[in-house]
């Protein structure tokens, strides 16, 4: 398997995280939905919900950042090599 | 594929299980996937056929499955939780320790999360939830704070395993895509450890409060309900507290295991298990003391429905069971723990194993005995688990081995970069951390 072919499918699997973080907000949204119209205690719904999903963003947030840190401090390392005399 | 490197290593005795494999390691594997297949075929008569094929039935509408639920989730608390708090505290031991407790976390977590799946009966049903749930309810709490658990823990399991990943990488290990596609262009260079860092420390503070969530969750589905034996106001920290007990006490399991099939002594040495066993003992006692607190409790209240459970494990037919949980979690490892000559590899395996044991009955003790003796006026329920309900146990820890070992095969069990950094800098930062809380000296009439 060749570097681009792994660099796509790096991408793919970091973007999975975003694809889980959206499928949670989504189906938490809809139990708020539901519980409004059912008259459900849609309060304790909503203050539930706030949590989980945060929970969930910063999870998948700290991912990427590592995900793009590390490929920026990768990319400024060759640059240094390319030319020491930069910096 | 380039070779595997000939370059000795520092750290070869982590290396060698990944790069030279056992013999008997695919034959191990090849047991545990045939009972695995048998396991699954188990669990296919049982969607076949209902929930007739377990020993469950009217009064006694949760066994097994919910105990190993319970058990399962506890003991996942070894991992993430003991391992941030380390992390967090800055002891400097716990660097061979705390990979090995986030994979116990990872793992477990996906067996126990599967376990309500499985006491459906109907796993169809289970789109019920995602449609019509009601977020009130602590069954809907205990999916989300379960997912939002094992994914901060797999995640936490895998930041701080890209710099050896890297290792492997670049040592040619094979599969090479595989680490070339985790390392995610590893190279260790300054701004990558300043990211790796960074993202450490956010980590270890959201999965603390994750972790004790997800237990307290866990016992709300107990505690939420009037049931005899179950309404209690502490069974949250009961349960976290049982949980982080059963936690270290599988840790410690793993520990001499690896250390002896991996000849792992120079990492895993006596002093790492005597931290973590005096660790176990004050568990132990702090376990007592909640157990202690709740059935005198419910015993000098003396509503006669409490007292129908009470008795029913104290001296009815959960009597050997209660007995047993007492002895396997506070005697015996207090015994063996407490005394410095009995606190060797062999007596810490003791108590640990005993400990494993002690907390399932404890999750047994916990639920069948409450919903034999329902307040409704039902004769006394009896329960008596199937060969399904046995073999889908058998086939939960079978899958738990399988996955560690898999592990254990394409990573190290031990951090090596971590130990790499510890070798450099823990002096230098554990003499700096001590001087600046220490006090300075007086100065003495010699030294004027």
């Amino acid at each position: 398997m060749n570097k681009k072919m792994i660099g796509v499918f790096q991408v793919v699997s970091i973007s999975l995280i975003w694809v889980l973080f959206a499928g949670i907000a989504v189906w938490i949204v809809n139990l708020i939905k539901e519980s409004v119209r059912l008259h459900d205690a849609p309060d304790a719904s909503v203050a539930i919900s706030i949590v989980a999903i945060l929970v969930f963003l910063v999870l998948a947030s700290v991912l990427t950042y590592v995900f793009i840190g590390l490929r920026k401090g990768r990319i400024e390392d060759k640059e240094t090599e390319t030319n020491p005399v930069s910096g | 594929m380039l070779p595997v490197s000939t370059q000795p290593h520092p750290d070869a005795p982590l290396l060698r299980p990944i790069e030279r494999p056992a013999r008997n390691f695919y034959l191990i594997v090849g047991i545990l996937l045939a009972i695995i297949l048998y396991t699954g075929f188990v669990y296919l008569r049982q969607i076949l056929f209902g929930l007739g094929v377990t020993g469950m039935a009217q009064p006694v509408t949760w066994g097994f499955y919910i105990i190993n639920f319970v058990f399962f989730i506890g003991i996942s608390h070894a991992g993430t939780l003991i391992s941030a708090i380390l992390r967090l505290s800055k002891a400097e031991w716990r660097r061979p320790i705390t990979r090995m407790a986030e994979v116990i976390t990872a793992i477990v977590l996906a067996i126990g999360g599967l376990h309500p799946i499985i006491d459906l009966g109907r796993p169809d049903r289970m789109s019920h939830l995602f449609f019509n749930g009601r977020l009130q309810s602590p069954l809907l709490w205990d999916i989300t704070s379960i997912t939002a658990y094992f994914t901060a823990s797999t995640v936490y399991l895998y930041i701080p395993l890209i710099p050896d990943i890297a290792i492997l990488r670049d040592r040619g290990v094979k599969p090479r895509w595989l680490y070339e596609f985790l390392s995610w262009g590893w190279q260790g260079t300054e701004r990558q450890h300043k990211v790796l860092d960074r993202a450490m420390n956010i980590l270890m503070v959201i999965v603390i409060p994750i972790a004790v969530s997800v237990h307290t969750i866990i016992s709300f589905i107990f505690s939420m309900t009037v049931q005899p034996g179950w309404h209690s106001t502490i069974f949250g920290p009961y349960f976290v507290v049982g949980a982080i007990f059963s936690g270290i006490a599988a840790i410690l399991v793993l520990m001499i295991v690896f250390r002896k099939i991996f000849r792992l002594e120079g990492y895993l040495k006596h002093i790492h298990f005597n931290y973590l066993s005096i660790l176990l003992l004050i568990m132990s006692l702090l376990w007592f003391y909640f157990t202690f607190s709740e059935y005198l409790t419910g015993y000098y209240g003396h509503e006669p429905n409490e007292m129908r459970v009470f008795w029913y494990k104290f001296t009815g037919d959960f009597a050997p069971y209660f007995w047993a949980m007492v002895s396997c979690n506070f005697f015996l490892p207090v015994l063996l723990l407490s005394n410095r000559k009995t606190r060797t590899i062999p007596g810490i395996l003791i108590a640990s194993l005993s400990v494993i044991i002690g907390m399932w009955l404890e999750r047994l003790i916990i639920i069948v005995p409450s919903l034999a003796n329902p307040r409704l006026p039902y004769p006394t329920g009896i329960y008596i688990p199937t060969h399904t309900e046995w073999m889908l146990f058998i086939g939960g820890i079978s899958v738990f081995i399988l996955g560690y070992m898999l592990f254990a095969r394409f990573f190290p069990v031990i951090s090596i970069w971590e130990i790499e950094e510890g070798r450099k800098e823990s002096a230098k930062i554990v003499t700096e951390r001590i001087s600046s809380y220490m006090p300075d000296p007086e100065p003495t009439s010699a030294g004027e």
